[in-house]
């Protein structure tokens, strides 16, 4: 029941937007807040589902109501209503329209939706959801090049998932369910290249990641935080939800493929990273190198890789969402995204410094903050799994991350004074010191998601070594 | 040579009959009624028809007993009745546009077709009350395209696509505004609609010289058992198959649907787009389910290149488009191409998916024509993409109706459009035809494009000053709307009941 | 199995039709062989009456007269249907319902005939 509550609640949020206008995004941030409560009351503990609502809605096309919440996805839907939240409170200064705030909370439905759904066909029709409200809120609040950045976002996306939708087509022809609760895991290779390719789209995954950059330098700060912060952690869960699940034999016969292919991210990310020139563009990058970690401990398919992936999953999205706050304030102050007209910031705003470099460091992997711990694991688990050079390789991307990242940081606070920026604004602490502390808090106590996640991942493992 | 009367179940054809009947009466209506009074005697008398008809429908399905009748010329069967059933009701939601007088003084029609366009006399009719024979001529369509789905031989089926496809020619010819366009839309359409015919004909003509019989259960018998020549068979296949491609425009024979959606008045392509669509792919369904199953190994890699064809040039003309009328048009060739792959799935679920979707996609197209009557300036509808600029910030809740449209026809989830697709192409999955489902799968990506750069472009544009005001619409068109967006939710949200009862329908009756 | 008797039909056929084309093109050929020829202008000349002809060769004929041909089509096609009807009306189990349906059929084409006149298409003005 409190799973069908929190998507109402966010439903009726999206509709707010209609009210008039003067408190029409006071309701939806309120709303906002609501889901961000009933996604923490939805924890529990233990190994199978938490919450689960089964009911049939329209059984010609074999689509069930069947929602369901466990330890694998608890965490990731807690992040999107928390990121969805200090979206809408940031907007509520920095971009007063009611539109957007409705906007990021139909995104939320369908986001909280996937995350939720444990029906194939239901899933989809989440997955769905998501993509029109993201497109309107690129093209719609975007910097200059917004409309092609939009159709390209949509593009790519819409590929992705007719790939995806193929995938389910597959599925259910083969399995003659659409069940994800106890998948029955005969489902083909076919099946499972159309499945891994539709979230690769989404991953995204080298080299299908194109669309990322373009979309993330045009699209507003909120639309950034969520796309890096949550959408993106869509492609890894369905993944590790769905594609691995349905189809574990063809998934260890792939698993080679991807691994490879997740290591090539790594490093092709940090790669490109170094050559970037404007700000947003490079964490953009950065994300390409980072899920390339998930992507790894996912194909690892071991219990360490799939918690590294998990983990990291939420590492990426704490930190990418801060990093896009920061950058967004930045871009605000200085009405410029490029490096090379940055620099100095040490000087002109020393509290917008400090607070990058900790961004920086955080996302680079600094041991102590949350990043660490999804990439650490995810090359100890590429190296238990036997792939030694992948796992060396992923290192070396990982100092990559840190060679990027400091010369961004060099570039941006370095260099000469320009005049003194203002200081923080009250919305805009308010939406980086969640995200920071919790950074601060994942880094030093990990165990905080392994146990919720672990006996989740262990079921998961065992059933799909079965 | 002894001669048989054969036997007639009245009942069975009441639907059709009252149609035929009230359509005969709507011209004595026309011939005999002073001429201020004949809209307010048309419009109630066709309505009536229509509902009466439906009625009998719903009774013979109640009856839920399956018959061939009239010296095997029709079957009435679970199929044949829901499609009878959805060309009723879509009949009465086009009814009401078609009756719609309050956008334009004296509707979308033209008080005398035959005055030369342009001319002082085709000014001075601007003013006078269009045709009433509309009405008359609808019911006969109707009439038409109900036994097109119900005929159980050939030759029943040519007098039904001819019944029902000549109102249709004159209707196109009838647009109050744009007096040439619409002429010319209707020449076309004729000449094309003739050779099409012929195709028809010839291959019945075929068929007859490998079967030695026209009816569907003859055929299908010969298919299996006869010793004739196979030529002739696929030969004239391909000709019946050329002659109902064309009405459901079906890429090469679609070239006439963009500029007859144009030029035809809007009402009137709205009932094009969607009874024509479910009366042509109820005859095709028909002819090859019931008729020609036994080759479709023979036809089915055909029709599945011509399905991929609809699909692909459909949705790529779509894209560069600047006139909805045109837009909504190529939209309607890359559905048929959706249907298409439904139909050759070859299994039940194809036939109930393909039935589903016709019904999902006539309730759409119903509404989408209905705003495109709305958004009007002086000069009449406004059309060219350009003028829908912006209008999103002048009637927010029309604009937001079309977009909730636009998306059921990008298939999003939630919208009847995204049902229907799942259903065809799932069942064409079933039916090994997945390498068309590809295709269709990126299609509808390609389509998805055109549908959102018209959301884009009334929500994200800046009005100008051309940018054309929405007419509040009469009580006709508002009613056409409702029933049009609502039932595109309702399927798409809680498709349940439609889903039962085109699985109820069962097979087709051979 | 069946092929030269099934052809044998059309081989006369085919006879005839190369018997025909040789009759024509042997008779114009020994015309062009035998006759004398002096060709002159005015023998290209279109020749009508006696009297030069004037004006262009594109005529404007009335529509009415399409609504004649049309009224008349109609009827000369559907009275074929009364014949095959005369002839079994009468046999047995036929009977009244055979009578009022040709009654319903005429009437429907009375119907058709009342609306043109009604509409004016009958009156030559």
């Amino acid at each position: 029941m409190i799973m069908i509550a929190l998507l109402v609640v966010s439903a009726l949020g999206a509709l707010a937007a209609f009210l008039p206008a003067q408190f029409a995004r006071f309701v939806s941030t309120g709303l906002a807040a609501l889901a961000f409560g009933l996604s923490l009351a939805m924890y529990a503990t233990g190994a199978g589902f938490w919450h689960e609502y089964d009911k049939p809605w329209v059984p010609g096309l074999n689509l069930r109501f069947h929602l369901g919440v466990d330890g694998i996805s608890w965490p990731l839907i807690v992040l999107t209503t928390l990121l969805t939240l200090l979206c809408c409170g940031y907007s509520l200064w920095k971009t007063p329209d009611s539109r957007l705030i409705g906007l990021l909370l139909a995104m939320q439905t369908g986001i909280v939706g996937a995350f939720l759904a444990l029906d194939l066909v239901l899933f989809f029709v989440f997955f769905e959801v998501i993509l029109l409200p993201m497109y309107a809120v690129i093209a719609g609040w975007g910097g200059p090049a917004k409309r092609a950045a939009a159709r390209k976002f949509v593009l790519y996306t819409l590929f992705g998932s007719m790939l995806l939708l193929l995938g389910v087509y597959l599925v259910v022809d083969q399995t003659g369910s659409a069940d994800l609760a106890a998948p029955k895991g005969t489902a083909t290779m076919a099946a499972f290249v159309f499945l891994a390719l539709g979230f690769a789209v989404k991953a995204p995954l080298w080299p299908l990641h194109t669309w990322l950059p373009d979309a993330h330098s045009e699209a507003p700060t909120v639309g950034s935080v969520m796309l890096a912060g949550v959408l993106l952690k869509l492609g890894t869960y369905g993944l590790i939800r769905v594609a691995i699940p349905v189809a574990p034999e063809a998934a260890a016969k792939a698993a080679p493929v991807l691994g490879g292919l997740a290591v090539a991210a790594i490093l092709i990310g940090g790669l490109v990273c170094l050559a970037q020139t404007e700000l947003k563009r490079l964490i953009a990058y950065s994300s390409v190198g980072h899920m390339g970690f998930v992507l790894l401990g996912i194909a690892t398919m071991s219990a360490t890789g799939l918690q590294a992936a998990l983990i990291g999953n939420l590492a990426h999205g704490l930190i990418t969402g801060l990093l896009f706050f920061l950058v967004g304030a930045i871009k605000d102050r200085t009405h410029t995204g490029e490096l090379s007209q940055l620099g100095g910031l040490r000087d002109s705003s020393p509290w917008l410094a400090g607070i990058l470099g900790f961004a920086a460091l955080a996302s680079l992997g600094l041991p102590g903050l949350a990043g660490f711990w999804g990439e650490a694991f995810a090359v100890i688990a590429a190296a238990q799994r036997g792939w030694w050079l992948g796992a060396a390789l992923a290192a070396v991307g990982g100092a990559l991350a840190a060679a990027y990242l400091l010369r961004m940081l060099r570039k941006v606070t370095h260099g000469s004074s320009p005049p003194r920026l203002t200081g923080p604004a009250g919305y805009e602490l308010a939406a980086w010191v969640p995200l920071a502390v919790l950074t601060i808090a994942v880094g030093l106590a990990p165990l905080l998601i392994t146990d919720v996640t672990g006996p989740a991942v262990d079921a998961l493992v065992e059933a799909i070594q079965r | 040579m002894t001669f048989k009367l054969p036997a007639i179940d009245y009942l069975a054809l009441a639907p059709m009959l009252v149609l035929f009947g009230a359509a005969c009466a709507g011209v004595l209506v026309d011939a005999l009624v002073p001429r201020e009074w004949r809209y307010h005697v048309q419009v109630p008398l066709s309505l009536v028809a229509l509902l009466a008809s439906g009625g009998f429908v719903v009774a013979l399905a109640n009856r839920k007993e399956h018959v061939v009748t009239a010296g095997s010329a029709v079957v009435i069967d679970g199929p044949g009745l829901f499609l009878q059933g959805s060309i009723v009701v879509l009949g009465i939601v086009a009814l009401f546009l078609v009756a719609e007088r309050r956008l334009e003084p004296g509707g979308a029609f033209v008080a005398q077709a035959a005055v030369v366009a342009g001319s002082e006399a085709d000014r001075k009719q601007m003013r006078k009350p269009g045709v009433t024979e509309v009405y008359p001529m609808m019911l006969f369509a109707l009439a038409g395209m109900m036994l097109f789905c119900s005929a159980n031989d050939l030759l029943t089926m040519f007098v039904a696509l001819e019944v029902f496809s000549l109102p249709l020619y004159l209707l196109c010819a009838l647009a109050r505004r744009r007096r040439l366009l619409s002429q010319e839309a209707a020449v076309k359409y004729f000449l094309l609609g003739a050779f099409a015919s012929a195709f028809f004909l010839y291959g019945v003509a075929m068929i007859y010289g490998y079967a030695g019989k026209v009816d569907f259960r003859g055929i299908n018998e010969a298919v299996l058992g006869s010793s004739n020549s196979k030529t002739l068979l696929l030969i004239g296949l391909a000709m019946l198959a050329i002659g109902l491609l064309f009405k459901v425009a079906a890429v090469p024979f679609h070239v006439w649907t963009p500029d007859v959606y144009q030029g035809a008045p809007t009402p009137i392509t709205a009932f094009m787009a969607a009874c024509t669509k479910v009366a042509a792919f109820g005859g095709l369904l028909r002819v090859l389910y019931v008729a020609f199953e036994r080759s479709s190994w023979d036809f089915r890699p055909t029709l599945g290149v011509i399905a991929a064809a609809t699909m692909i040039v459909g949705a790529v003309l779509a894209v560069t488009q600047t006139d909805i009328k045109r837009l909504l048009a190529y939209s309607s060739v890359a559905n048929a191409g959706y249907l298409l792959t439904g139909t050759l799935s070859m299994n039940r679920d194809g036939l109930k998916y393909t039935m589903f979707y016709l019904v999902a996609y006539g309730f759409t197209v119903l509404a989408a024509f209905a705003i495109v009557m709305l958004v009007r300036d002086s000069d009449g509808e406004a059309t060219h993409l350009a003028r829908w600029a912006g209008l999103g910030r002048r009637s927010p809740v029309f604009a937001s109706l079309f977009t909730f449209l636009m998306l059921a026809f990008a298939g999003i989830p939630l919208t009847s459009g995204f049902t229907a697709k799942f259903g065809v192409f799932a069942a064409a999955v079933g039916g090994n035809m997945t390498w068309l489902v590809i295709i269709g799968v990126l299609s509808s990506m390609i389509l998805a494009f055109p549908y959102l750069r018209v959301v884009v472009l009334m929500w994200l544009s800046v009005p100008g000053d051309d940018t054309p005001t929405v007419s509040v619409p009469g009580a006709f068109t508002a009613a056409a709307l409702f029933v049009g967006v609502a039932m595109t939710l309702v399927l798409g949200v809680a498709p349940n009941q439609a889903l039962e009862l085109v699985n109820d329908a069962g097979a087709f009756l051979r | 199995m069946c092929g030269v008797d099934y052809l044998g039909s059309y081989r006369l056929l085919g006879l005839l039709l190369i018997l025909g084309a040789a009759f024509f093109t042997v008779a114009f050929t020994a015309n062009r062989l035998l006759s004398r020829r002096a060709p002159s202008a005015g023998k290209n000349a279109t020749y009508e009456c006696g009297i030069d002809p004037v004006g262009g060769d594109w005529a404007q004929a009335q529509v009415r007269y399409y609504v004649y041909a049309y009224l008349y089509v109609l009827f000369a096609v559907e009275s074929v249907f009364l014949f095959p009807w005369a002839v079994t009306y009468a046999l047995d189990g036929f009977g009244m319902v055979t009578v009022v349906e040709m009654a319903i059929f005429v009437a429907v084409l009375a119907l058709g005939l009342l609306y043109a006149w009604r509409k004016r298409v009958l009156s030559w003005t």
